[in-house]
């Protein structure tokens, strides 16, 4: 299996991930990763003070279908870029500031390819995954909505498909 | 479980149990985020469903209103008026915000 698509409440392993990719052949010439943190202050929430620092974040998603988007959005990048190996991880459960939530890595040939397909991977994944969170901050607890950046970075993706 | 018929019930409706799930914010308004109902009408469809929860989830039945929350029947995006059958699961998501 060059693609690993996990949905878990553990905490997951740079150094470990990036090996992976980097071995799976040896015509990889680029592996690019991603990693999003928990921040400490969420400026998108209308019932938190923005300055308020952040407790925890909960991370719920839908079990069975998360994971057969994430592979769908994988297949949708390997319509775009030659693709040697795809890792997408993402936990669940709380999360406290400084914590990993989510890791994304591909390995291609060369970096530009690797560079667009994790950006693609991450947009598709913010916007069509069924993930959702809930901040908790301040006392008070608030699911947040998505952003609009969010589905213009897609939206953008929609468009460069057509050129 | 409650018995949730759509008006008047069917000769031709079969009886069947319908899993409903609620994420996010909806699962708050809900109260739970699994729910069963059994179903006694043919023509149960998740706008049905949608209705039928008005009568008592007011705040509920608003927020599934907006054009940003999805219904899906058994893990597959579909429209508010698919025929549901015995044994779906259906969910209702609202606006994701993973990663």
């Amino acid at each position: 299996m060059t693609d690993l698509v996990c949905v878990q409440t553990d905490d997951f392993d740079l150094a470990g991930e990036y090996r992976r990719l980097r071995d799976i052949s040896s015509r990889v010439g680029a592996v690019v990763t991603f990693c999003g943190l928990v921040r400490d202050f969420e400026s998108s929430a209308s019932d938190i003070d923005p300055d308020a620092p952040i407790n925890n974040l909960t991370l719920q998603h839908y079990p069975g279908m998360t994971e057969a988007l994430l592979a769908d959005i994988i297949a949708q990048a390997k319509t775009r870029w030659t693709l040697y190996g795809v890792t997408v991880i993402h936990r669940i459960g709380t999360l406290a500031p400084n914590d990993q939530i989510v890791f994304v890595g591909v390995a291609t040939e060369h970096r530009k390819q690797a560079f667009d397909a994790a950006q693609f991977l991450m947009d598709y994944l913010k916007t069509q995954a069924t993930f959702w969170k809930k901040v908790t901050a301040d006392g008070k607890e608030q699911w947040l909505d998505t952003k609009g950046s969010d589905n213009d970075a897609v939206a953008e993706w929609g468009k460069s498909r057509d050129d | 479980m409650v018995n949730l018929a759509f008006g008047k019930q069917t000769t031709q409706g079969l009886p069947g149990v319908i899993d409903l799930l609620f994420f996010g914010r909806l699962g708050d308004l809900a109260g739970e985020v699994d729910r069963s109902v059994s179903c006694i009408e043919s023509r149960a469809t998740p706008l049905a469903i949608r209705e039928w929860l008005a009568l008592d989830h007011q705040s509920l039945a608003k927020e599934l209103c907006e054009p940003q929350v999805l219904v899906s029947v058994n893990k597959m995006i579909v429209k508010w008026d698919q025929p549901l059958f015995d044994g779906d699961e259906v969910a209702f998501l609202p606006p994701v915000t993973g990663g």
